[in-house]
């Protein structure tokens, strides 16, 4: 029989990796995982209150600082869906029709820009948060964060939170997410071997819909509910919870250099924008 | 449970048109209310936002809260056995609730704010601008007043949305719930150890051994037969006992009543408590090997659990073990046999006074069978340890110094086996010797243009001929199961083409059969006759077929009525088959069948699909990484390592 070769298709897209770092060594790689997520959420929080040109710039910055420094190729970025570049698209092209101030005028036509403006102003906010934990994501190894937590909710123990308990449960969630997802894709498979019958009328086939997806959340609960059940299991025969790492991880100086330029980058971009009034 | 709400808040945010699946995600949290204290659904609450903050930002975030909420709203009220009128009016509140906190937050965020109803209000104009330019008057200048008079009053705007949004969301989710825990029965517990409970006898000393079992036997509640028979023994320190046994004789019991289960009659001695897990303690490994393994890097999980400040030589126990190389791996990528070892290793870090093994190489591969053996063996000279070695396998229990055979049970439920099987009702021609797959250059890569790319396949080249066994033989990562789907038609190769009758397998799915390593995973209905029925196609009402089905896997008709959750790992193997083969198939292929099968079992999976293949001609392939027992099965064998096949080796009667 003549063989087709019609297999692979011209481009493949670039899947979704999670929790995955990004193999190589780089200072942001040897960085504390808690000097990461601190500077993470201090950048959020910063961008929630101020989410003005000269923050964002700020912040931007900050991210691409990070991606040089680790080394990060271009590949690590999934493919961007064609649905998602109309939806943008439509959105901007709405915005700049709506004008505003500021205005230039271009061969005797006067566009606002207002509007324009403050869509892309918003779009490149979304970008730099998905950035920075995307930076996170990509530089650190799952099995740091959980004793990072712990390390980093020590001062909220006075306040009788459990962070000891979530530092764990966080670190069991970590180590369970990729034995759940490959058990998760071959419940899909299973399904697909399956011949589907097409009912007659249209209550039937919503009704069937409904049902296989009952069946197959079930199928998932279920062994969802054994790994569980078997991890909980490991846990008593270890005699509890109790030590998460075995070479505890301090900061070091590269760790305490981060936190003391983001800082510094954030404080001078809040005056620079009180300042200037930019925005209001 | 944090990490399956997780999946589904990532999966929503990442994959388009997925947005629906948002609404799902209450469900799991819904159960978690159901089942546990408050404090359980904040724990999964942290982990579950932390890791969707990871991966999708604080939209994620949102998502994981905005479920949980609902979720615990929805689990609330199943436990306290309320209905849905119940649900509606507390949705209500807690939306109204909820909205009210985002009002207040936005109204606190000045910036974000107006920066937000700019936007909005820039999208509005340019649409009414837009409706302009085509002659729409009066709709632009009512678009534009509406919306100026509904940003006018956002807060009530915002609580009105929070609190019909959540409402719907939360009759969706307890719905979904109802569903789902009335075809769960409830919910099924595996649970098998007792924790250590130290609020009694708090100040006993941990001294498990010597121990004496005098006349024991045990019954599980609600059971009509004693799991375990009576029994004596007695366990020096320092000894080496194994426990044989086939299944169902109580094997599995008599670990749990050392481990510290109160036995239904019978006395049992021992010098202070059971002490599981504490140092000088009981330590257990047991039969899963990545359950058991909780840390995510190696070194760590030595140590996991262990109480704060412990001093360990975390570098002797894993050269101990074999695995000292390896020491900063991630738990992931590590093979069965490994898995165990590292279990061992963590058991040996809290030195117990008593070693429970068991069945620890019933998952494993024969390579790293032997490995686990050779530290069992000489673990007693190395350690102060009493180690019982519970397995099936005789040739294991040899290395022992003494043996306890605990006889075959009533309760072993076994299996029916039919002495020929029956010829099929219609006879199907197939043409002999024609190719029913073939491969042609065919290789796959995982993730490419990533930094993570991954060959797993290289320019794999054969053919399976219509009646051929043929036996695909590799260690652990050399793309077995990727194989495996390729053939079934699952992945689509990057490079090359798996064609079946000149088509791509992946254009025809469900021509190719594919049993799975786990078979609980490919079993969906809660009953064997619905689950049959369900993989083959036709109704189950239709008792003849049904029938006809079990019977071509040699099991009886009347385990039509069981439920799957009570069928042994053989009789799940076997329902699996039945209703892969009622399809009619152009060729099976199995992955890992033997996995976890005691002997007995695997000699009668072989006998049956040997008997398929003569009588009815089924092509048959088998993924596997032991040789032992297929070579009637498999006259031809294939050795795949590293993604690329090796010079092909044929035993007798097979083809070059």
């Amino acid at each position: 029989m003549t063989a087709s070769t019609d297999g692979a298709t011209s481009r493949p897209s670039r899947p979704v990796v999670l929790l995955i770092p990004v193999p190589g060594r780089s200072a942001i790689h040897d960085l504390w995982a808690g000097t990461k997520l601190l500077v993470v959420f201090g950048v959020s929080v910063l961008l929630t209150f101020y989410p003005g040109w000269v923050t964002i710039g700020t912040a931007a910055a900050l991210v691409f600082a990070a991606l040089r420094i680790a080394r990060i190729p271009r590949g690590v970025l999934p493919s961007i869906p064609r649905w998602l570049w109309i939806v943008l698209a439509l959105g901007f092209f709405t915005a700049a029709l709506s004008g505003g101030s500021p205005k230039i005028s271009l061969a005797g036509l006067e566009i606002g820009l207002g509007g324009a403006l403050n869509f892309l102003r918003i779009t490149a906010l979304s970008i730099v948060l998905l950035g920075l934990g995307a930076i996170v994501s990509w530089t650190t190894n799952v099995a740091e964060i959980g004793p990072a937590l712990a390390t980093l909710g020590r001062p909220l123990r006075i306040l009788r939170i459990p962070v000891d308990e979530w530092a764990v449960g966080l670190a069991l969630a970590l180590r369970a997410f990729p034995m759940l997802i490959d058990e998760f894709q071959v419940l899909y498979a299973a399904r697909r071997l399956r011949p589907k019958r097409i009912p007659k009328s249209r209550k039937a086939r919503r009704r069937r819909r409904a049902m296989e997806l009952i069946d197959l959340m079930a199928a998932a609960i279920t062994v969802t509910l054994r790994r569980g059940d078997e991890m909980g299991d490991a846990i008593t025969a270890r005699g509890g919870t109790g030590q998460l790492s075995a070479n505890p991880v301090r900061p070091k100086l590269a760790d305490w250099v981060t936190i003391a330029i983001t800082i510094a980058a954030s404080g001078a971009a809040v005056a620079l924008e009180t300042i200037l009034h930019s925005t209001y | 449970m944090g990490a399956l709400c997780a999946v589904i808040a990532i999966i929503s945010v990442v994959i388009p048109f997925a947005a629906g699946l948002a609404l799902l995600g209450t469900v799991p949290t819904g159960l978690l209310a159901y089942r546990y204290r408050l404090r359980v659904l904040l724990a999964a609450t942290v982990a579950a936002g932390m890791i969707a903050f990871l991966i999708a930002g604080m939209g994620g975030f949102m998502t994981v809260i905005h479920c949980v909420y609902i979720g615990g709203l929805t689990g609330f009220v199943k436990r306290k056995g309320r209905g849905t009128l119940t649900v509606i009016v507390l949705s209500l509140i807690a939306g109204v609730a909820f909205g009210a906190a985002s009002v207040g937050a936005l109204t606190v965020m000045t910036r974000l704010r107006h920066l937000i109803f700019e936007v909005l209000t820039a999208n509005v104009n340019g649409v009414a601008a837009f409706l302009t330019r085509v002659h729409m008057q009066k709709a632009a200048v009512d678009l534009t007043r509406y919306f100026a008079w509904a940003l006018h009053y956002w807060q009530w705007w915002m609580l009105v949305y929070y609190g019909l949004g959540v409402m719907v969301v939360s009759l969706i989710g307890w719905w979904a719930l109802s569903r789902l825990l009335e075809r769960m029965r409830g919910l099924p517990d595996v649970h098998k150890l007792d924790a250590w409970d130290g609020s009694k006898n708090e100040e006993a000393p941990v001294g498990p051994v010597p121990v004496r079992l005098d006349k024991v036997r045990f019954r599980y509640p609600g059971a009509s037969q004693d799991a375990l028979r009576e029994v004596s023994l007695d366990l020096q320190v320092g000894e080496h006992v194994a426990v044989t046994g086939a299944n169902g004789s109580g094997k599995t019991t008599l670990m749990l009543i050392l481990a510290g289960r109160r036995p239904t009659s019978g006395t049992m001695e021992r010098p202070g408590t059971v002490g599981l897990g504490k140092l000088g303690g009981t330590a257990l490994v047991l039969q899963h090997p990545e359950s058991q393994v909780l840390g995510t890097r190696v070194a760590d999980d030595v140590v996991w659990g262990l109480p704060p400040g412990t001093e360990t030589d975390v570098g002797r126990l894993l050269s101990e073990v074999g695995l000292e190389a390896l020491a900063e791996r991630d738990t992931g990528s590590l093979s069965g046999g490994e898995l165990q070892r590292l279990a061992l290793a963590a058991a040996l870090a809290r030195e117990p006074a008593l070693l429970i093994a068991d069945e620890v190489t019933t998952m494993v591969d024969q390579r790293g069978r032997d490995a686990l053996l050779g530290v069992l063996s000489g673990l007693t000279k190395r350690h102060r340890t009493a180690l019982v070695h519970i397995t099936h396998y005789n040739n294991e229990a040899d290395s022992a110094e003494r043996r306890i055979d605990l006889s075959d049970s009533p309760d072993n439920t076994g299996m029916v086996e039919t002495s020929a099987p029956p010829v099929p009702a219609v006879a199907v021609d197939y043409r002999q010797h024609a190719p029913v797959i073939e491969l042609v250059g065919v290789g796959h890569e995982y993730g490419i243009g990533t930094p993570w790319a991954k060959t797993a396949l290289r320019d794999i080249n054969f053919v399976v001929e219509q009646g051929d066994g043929v036996l695909i033989h590799g260690g652990n990562g050399s793309g077995k199961s990727t194989l495996a789907w390729i053939m079934a038609g699952l992945t689509i190769p990057t490079a090359g083409a798996c064609l079946m009758d000149g088509r791509p397998t992946h254009e025809q799915v469900g021509a190719v059969a594919l049993s799975f390593q786990a078979a609980r995973l490919q079993l969906m209905r809660s009953r064997v006759d619905l689950e049959v029925a369900s993989a083959a196609g036709f109704s189950h009402r239709d008792t003849d077929r049904v029938a006809a089905a079990l019977g071509v896997v040699g099991l009886d008709p009347t385990l039509a009525k069981r439920r799957i959750d009570q069928l042994s790992g053989g009789q799940m193997r076997r329902v699996v088959l039945a209703g892969l083969l009622a399809c009619s198939p152009r060729a099976l292929i199995l992955d890992e069948p033997l996995a976890g099968l005691d002997a007995a079992s695997q000699r009668g999976l072989l006998r049956l699909l040997e008997d398929l293949r003569r009588e009815r001609g089924l092509t048959v392939v088998v993924i596997s990484h032991d040789f032992a027992g297929l070579e009637d099965l498999c006259p031809r064998t294939l050795h795949l390592r590293n993604g690329a096949l090796e010079p092909l080796s044929t035993t007798a009667g097979g083809r070059a």
